[in-house]
């Protein structure tokens, strides 16, 4: 057993059964917004978490929504099938756009922003949509690999931006997690297969989920030995949030990481939240 | 065991409630459709096949099964009541153990639709296809009209045993009653597992009361039809043929709990294999020939004759008339150890 | 004697009318009941994958085959399916055991092939009926969270021989064999579809 340069324990659990914020029948996503306040997506609506696990706010959000953000300004931003919606801090809806060429239905499955910039994943044209201010499409991220797009045969992609305007982006199918500039330029790429060291990626498609930490840790989610890793800023392997912590029939892990560096990931299967803070 | 389908309301009445049932089973797939993720696009050079479903046996050939079964109890009657012929019964045998028993392998058939027809009864939401309605129906209303017609002629497992009939010996009569309650018995036991069944622990663990189709698993022939099978029934199979060497159709006179229900309409049939008191001879030929038993101080069983045509074969009477008509017949032989009446 | 002879064709045609009339009205309530054609059909939500579909047909080759929802499937070049994802890899880094013991999943590139670097490439999957002997392994690989579950168990009627009692249907621990009426419940759903997020 190596040793693992961090250790993360639960130092949380938001939404758990039984309790009055329960997720009856999904949870899809989680973000993390202003003064760390956590805002989840599930049971067809978004809730707005206070520290000690109450609901503050909710407000009623599309049907199949699948993906939620928070704007650096408070807003809430919700990916929906051909469509990233836009909420007020308060739950009032202010805008929104379509995404996607126009007839075919993108699948929305991240949504994120950087300054004014709107960033999409796009997993059915397999690629990241660049988005300005006012929902005009500027650009496209992924197409700059050698097969055009992300290879994605699990059908979900998953994004995020660190502070310096890099995008991370889930290769699934090739078990890659691959950094772009805003407008496309590849960056760099990292990870692979394998079934043997704890820094592969195992499996048919794999990490399913993603998020960057403020100190510009990258934490992934993988499938089928549901478990949450730790890259240091030169792509080690710092830690691994074992299986135990999650349901084995998950087939994603929904990540966010708070200022204070805290992961939070949300469990679709069991519907709960839980906060892992270093220990 | 429950065997109806998932999905099916109150009282069927029509055969309507499948195709709702159809209609309704797309209509949800459209709106799953919706809800599924989107397959990878390639770029359009490659378009998703779809996977084949290969349709089961269409309505054309099971019409055709019932057809064919129509018609040869029509011609199991036509053969043995008018033409009186061994030969012709034979010939009709072989073509339907060829047709039902190895190019149908031996289903549907008309001894296991009595289970069908049980659980039918018992339960209404039990799905019964109108062919295996035709199949109980009819061999039942041709005994009642003609006799045994469909043993003698048509059923591929009475066939089987009739092939295999080398030296047909004598039951002791008092022995043939007491083995000719069995159909009866087995008939009960069979009603009662298809009906209704005992509860038993699935190899999950779960408690479930399980109907068996008890004729259909203890088929003792249908090895042969498949051409494979578990041990004991290929056993049991071959067991039966060792005795139906020598005593005929073992299987039909005191196992078939389906013969049981033919015998018990033949008695009362309106034409059925006769042995014309003012005509015949006392010779005894016939009863000689009969290796089922079924002749009896110069009276035909009708219980126990199964059409076989054996009788009329030998009867010097028969063979009298037949060369009065200018058709060559040809000349019986005595049974070896042949006896008298039995 | 004559008497006795007239009585007892009395008795018979009684008889008779009462057999035909029996008859008649037991065709007549099974008619207007449950009537349709049925088949039996593997329930995908209930299937395990327990490897008795193979040996509980009757038949020596089990009707009982695996059958790809291509819309469904990932054109993985890691499928779990095709390939024992824990046996040694090759020197391109990819596990050379098969799942399935009769080699019975083929699989072609679709699109262009990238020959350096396999991991660029999708690929179809479908199965080599001849083969499948209904075991159900790649059933049980393909299954969430390692796959799509876009595998699936099915009767195939070119196959089934329709017995009145599906040796299978007895044998299954789940119940998964489902009496259906034909022309058979074509499975609607398959285990990728789940509420996960």
């Amino acid at each position: 057993m190596e040793m693992q340069a961090r250790r993360y324990t639960p130092v949380a659990t938001l939404a758990g059964r039984g309790t009055a914020a329960e997720f009856k029948k999904s949870l899809s996503g989680v973000a993390v917004g202003a003064a760390g306040v956590i805002h989840a997506l599930g049971d067809g609506e978004v809730r707005v978490f206070a520290a000690n696990g109450g609901v503050t706010r909710a407000w009623k959000a599309p049907e199949q929504a699948a993906c939620l953000t928070v704007a650096p300004d408070g807003r809430v931003l919700v990916g929906v099938p051909g469509r990233v919606e836009i909420y007020g801090a308060a739950g009032n809806r202010v805008g929104g756009f379509s995404v996607g060429e126009s007839g075919k239905q993108a699948d929305v499955t991240a949504v994120k922003m950087f300054r004014d910039t709107i960033l999409v994943a796009d997993a059915s044209a397999r690629l990241v949509r660049r988005y300005d201010a006012n929902g005009v499409e500027r650009g496209l991220i992924g197409n700059q690999h050698k097969t055009g797009s992300f290879m994605l045969p699990n059908r979900s992609l998953d994004i995020d931006v660190d502070s310096a305007g890099v995008v991370y982006a889930t290769d699934t199918g090739r078990h890659q997690v691959t950094s772009w500039k805003l407008d496309g330029a590849p960056v760099a790429a990292f990870g692979r297969f394998g079934q043997a060291k704890p820094e592969d990626f195992v499996g048919c498609c794999n990490p399913v989920n993603l998020a960057v930490a403020p100190d510009g840790c990258l934490v992934t989610g993988e499938k089928a030995a549901a478990r949450v890793k730790v890259f240091g800023p030169d792509r080690a392997l710092l830690a691994v949030i074992g299986p135990e912590h999650f349901d084995s029939m998950c087939t994603h892990i929904h990540l966010a990481v708070d200022s204070s560096g805290r992961i939070v990931a949300a469990d679709p299967v069991r519907r709960t939240m839980t906060i892992f803070g270093r220990s | 065991m429950d065997n109806h389908p998932e999905g099916c309301g109150g009282g069927a009445k029509r055969p309507l409630w499948p195709l709702i049932l159809l209609v309704v089973a797309f209509a949800s797939s459209a709106l799953f459709a919706q809800y599924q993720k989107k397959p990878p696009d390639f770029g359009g050079i490659y378009s998703f096949p779809t996977p084949t479903h290969p349709e089961p046996r269409g309505i054309v050939l099971l019409s055709l099964d019932v057809a064919m079964l129509a018609v040869g109890l029509g011609l199991g009657a036509y053969f043995v009541l008018k033409r009186r012929s061994r030969n012709a019964t034979l010939l009709l045998s072989i073509a339907a153990i060829a047709y039902f028993g190895f190019y149908r392998k031996g289903c549907t058939c008309p001894i296991g639709s009595i289970q069908n027809v049980t659980l039918s009864l018992v339960d209404p939401h039990y799905l019964i296809s109108p062919g295996v309605i035709a199949f109980f129906l009819l061999p039942l209303i041709a005994a009642l009209l003609f006799g045994r017609v469909f043993c003698g002629g048509v059923c591929p497992l009475g066939t089987v045993q009739d092939l295999v009939l080398l030296r047909p010996m004598n039951v002791p009569r008092k022995l043939d009653r007491v083995l000719r309650w069995i159909p009866f018995v087995y008939l009960a036991v069979v009603i009662f597992f298809a009906g209704w069944g005992l509860p038993t622990v699935t190899s999950s663990g779960k408690e479930i009361v399980l109907r068996r189709f008890l004729i259909c698993e203890w088929d003792p022939f249908i090895g042969i039809f498949r051409l494979s099978g578990p041990f004991h029934m290929l056993a049991i199979g071959a067991g039966f043929l060792m005795v139906g060497m020598f005593y005929g159709r073992p299987y039909c006179r005191w196992l078939c709990p389906y013969g049981g229900l033919l015998s018990i309409l033949s008695r009362v049939a309106w034409k059925n294999v006769t042995v014309t008191p003012d005509k015949e001879t006392y010779c005894g030929m016939c009863a000689d020939a009969c290796p089922y038993g079924a002749i009896h101080d110069y009276n035909a069983d009708r219980a126990t004759c199964v059409s076989c045509a054996r009788c009329y074969e030998c009867c010097p009477r028969e063979i009298v008339r037949l060369r009065r008509e200018g058709i060559p017949a040809k000349r019986y032989v005595s049974v070896p150890g042949g006896r008298g009446p039995a | 004697m004559s008497e006795t002879n007239t009585r007892r064709k009395f008795i018979d045609t009684t008889c008779r009318i009462i057999g035909f009339a029996a008859l008649g009205g037991v065709g007549a309530v099974l008619t207007t009941r449950a009537s349709a054609h049925a088949v039996f059909q593997v329930d995908p939500l209930k299937c395990t994958s327990c490897d008795l579909c193979r040996t509980s047909c009757v038949l020596s080759l089990s009707a009982v085959k695996a059958v790809n929802e291509f819309s469904k499937c990932g054109y993985c070049m890691l499928c779990p399916a095709y390939m024992d994802v824990t046996s040694a890899p090759n020197e391109k880094g990819v596990p050379s055991g098969k799942v399935c013991p009769q080699d019975a999943l083929k699989r072609r590139v679709v699109g262009k092939e990238d020959l350096d670097d396999p991991n660029n490439n999708y690929y179809e999957y479908s199965v080599d009926e001849p083969k499948c002997t209904g075991c159900g392994k790649c059933i049980k690989a393909c299954k969430p969270p390692f796959g799509n579950g876009s595998l699936r168990l099915e009767i195939r009627y070119d196959r089934c021989v329709t017995c009145n009692e599906c040796s299978i249907l007895i044998a299954c621990p789940e119940e998964a064999i489902v009496r259906v009426p034909a022309p058979g419940l074509s499975p609607l759903l398959t285990q990728g579809e789940t509420a996960n997020g």
